[in-house]
């Protein structure tokens, strides 16, 4: 595929959280259209990551810059209303008002009628699958049913770029395809899509491009393909039993 | 054609005309006083449940919206000979007023800080009151001179006039809510107090949100606050700034059901009645057994209700509805 222009541009991110450096001197590039794959072993700073860029924690040095715009510092409500928008790794459902009341939370910021931001929910919830649970509370969903309703509502703020924060921790493989085919179908539709992923298999089927984070710091960029066969991913990430494949 | 008179339209119909009528239903002054009091501890738990139940920011210092209400409004009717119906907008704004440092401080942070806050507001201004006793006349208190029946300056020989405008205040503040439930603004108030991260993160200005509901809470509890003063005639720091009205304004939406549009106008109807049946079933026999009679309710009601009262209501008026049959036909 052509490389689109950079839609998000990280340049020397540092974060630290007492004697924890979480994040040390990150820089990559979202390019337009594409889907990057952020991966890395436990405590590498890939939660951290997005925090950062989505203005939940404040970074001690580096930009951030979105379409162009410098947005490091910005609340995160500000990031979300320029189009981008993520999830949590840890689902956080409003949990005592209904699917569809969920949705249409998201769906106000470009909406501001309650009844047109209820309309466009409607439309959200039927493309990712969660139009027969609408009525039901958040709470009490099932943990795939979470993901999707975190998925609907990023959707419904009608993001540029989605970052997509481990959605598919703890599914079972059947519903590792199914969330596969949704992220994909977003693409198709013109989205731009960070995911943060530990299923490789739905890590490199999905990205066009991944970048490897360890203690913080970027080891290894590119092609899926490069990825698997690069030494020092293989070393700190994927273990030794992969060196084989 | 003729429009049907469905129960859902003659019950609320029903209710306002009863409303209406009460006080003429009552044997004495003293149970018009009642339901007065009842109208206004549902404003006062109305407003508070606007930023405390909608937005779940818990506030246990409503009582300095209320005292700068009624402080404001009496020294300057005092003063100045202002009316009252001037001074009640007054009180309000210098109320909002009030609460938009307390916003813009506290809604930056997350966690305790603003309940912290409000309790500690509402103390410092009664403290304030007391020291500068020139102005404030200190521990006695300010008095609305008795002037008979001038309604020019809301007072009334009777207590019927003072009921009927404490009942459309507490209807206004529950339209009011009503509209803010149905608008963007009560959607992202409902959001922030579920989850306030996730709020953020779908483009909700939380900080903003909460600082508005808190203005519209701030500005109905001065009024109201202008509103007892002269109903009573007679304000005092400890009364008007304490933290038992504080808590009393908390109680009367969390028993009724906070984050509802009624909730709390039913929470002031079962406390006052409450309060009031304890004190004449067991005043005089034994000293406080009416407080810890109460004290046992709260308790009670906040282990087996946490959600308050509402739903059973809700369920029981439903339940009405469904049952009684439209007028035209024949009846059961």
């Amino acid at each position: 595929m052509t490389p689109g222009k950079v839609v998000l541009d990280v340049e020397g991110l540092s974060k630290h959280f007492g004697g924890v450096q979480a994040v040390l001197d990150l820089s990559f590039q979202v390019r337009e259209g594409e889907i990057l794959g952020v991966i890395g072993p436990n405590g590498s700073g890939k939660t951290t990551t997005f925090h950062l860029i989505t203005g939940f924690h404040r970074p001690d040095r580096g930009r951030v810059h979105f379409l162009g715009r410098h947005i490091t510092g910005l609340a995160p409500h500000a990031v979300c209303a320029l189009g981008l928008c993520r999830t949590f790794q840890v689902a956080k459902p409003f949990p005592d008002i209904s699917v569809h009341r969920n949705v249409l939370m998201g769906a106000l910021l470009r909406h501001p009628d309650p009844a047109a931001a209820g309309a466009r929910a409607n439309e959200v919830l039927e493309r990712v699958g969660l139009d027969g649970r609408a009525q039901m509370a958040a709470g009490s969903l099932t943990t795939i049913d979470q993901r999707r309703l975190e998925v609907a509502r990023a959707l419904a703020t009608e993001p540029k770029l989605l970052l997509l924060d481990e959605t598919m921790a703890g599914l079972n493989p059947t519903e590792v395809g199914e969330a596969i085919r949704l992220i994909s179908s977003l693409r198709e539709q013109g989205l731009t899509v960070v995911v943060v992923e530990h299923v490789m298999r739905a890590v490199m089927s999905l990205s066009d491009r991944i970048v490897v984070l360890d203690q913080g710091s970027k080891i290894a960029e590119g092609s899926p393909s490069e990825i698997a066969a690069n030494p020092r991913v293989i070393q700190a990430y994927l273990g030794k039993e992969y060196q084989g494949a | 054609m003729k429009r049907s008179l469905t129960p859902e339209r003659y019950v609320p119909a029903g209710i306002l005309l009863f409303l209406l009528v009460l006080p003429y239903l009552l044997p004495n002054p003293f149970y018009v006083h009642i339901v007065v009091m009842m109208a206004i501890f549902a404003i006062l738990g109305g407003a508070w449940n606007i930023i405390s139940g909608y937005a779940g920011q818990l506030s246990l210092g409503h009582a300095a919206f209320f005292g700068t209400g009624a402080y404001v409004s009496t020294l300057l009717v005092n003063a100045t000979g202002t009316s009252p119906w001037i001074t009640i907008w007054l009180g309000g704004v210098v109320a909002l007023v009030l609460s938009l440092p307390m916003g813009f401080i506290c809604f930056r942070l997350q966690g305790p800080y603003f309940t912290i806050a409000t309790i500690g507001l509402a103390e410092a201004l009664r403290l304030l009151v007391l020291h500068f006793r020139e102005i404030t006349n200190g521990a006695q208190g300010l008095t609305v001179p008795y002037k008979g029946n001038a309604p020019w300056l809301l007072q009334f020989d009777s207590k019927m006039p003072y009921y009927y405008i404490a009942l459309a205040l507490a209807i206004a503040v529950l339209l009011l809510t009503r509209r803010m439930e149905r608008s963007r603004l009560g959607h992202y108030l409902v959001a922030i107090g579920q989850n306030q991260d996730a709020a953020e993160a779908l483009g909700i200005d939380s900080a903003r949100a909460k600082r508005r509901a808190l203005m519209l809470s701030a500005f109905l509890t001065g009024m109201a606050g202008v509103f007892y003063a002269q109903y009573t005639y007679v304000i005092h720091p400890d009364g008007a700034f304490g933290l038992g009205l504080s808590i009393q304004i908390a109680l009367v939406a969390i028993v009724g059901g906070v984050g509802t549009i009624l909730g709390p106008a039913i929470g002031a109807v079962i406390l006052e009645l409450f309060i009031q049946s304890t004190q004449i079933l067991f005043a005089g026999q034994y000293p406080g057994l009416e407080l810890m009679v109460y004290g046992a309710l709260l308790v009670g009601i906040i282990l087996w209700r946490p959600r308050g009262v509402f739903p059973l209501f809700q369920r029981g008026y439903r339940a009405l509805v469904a049952w009684l049959p439209a007028a035209g036909r024949a009846g059961p």
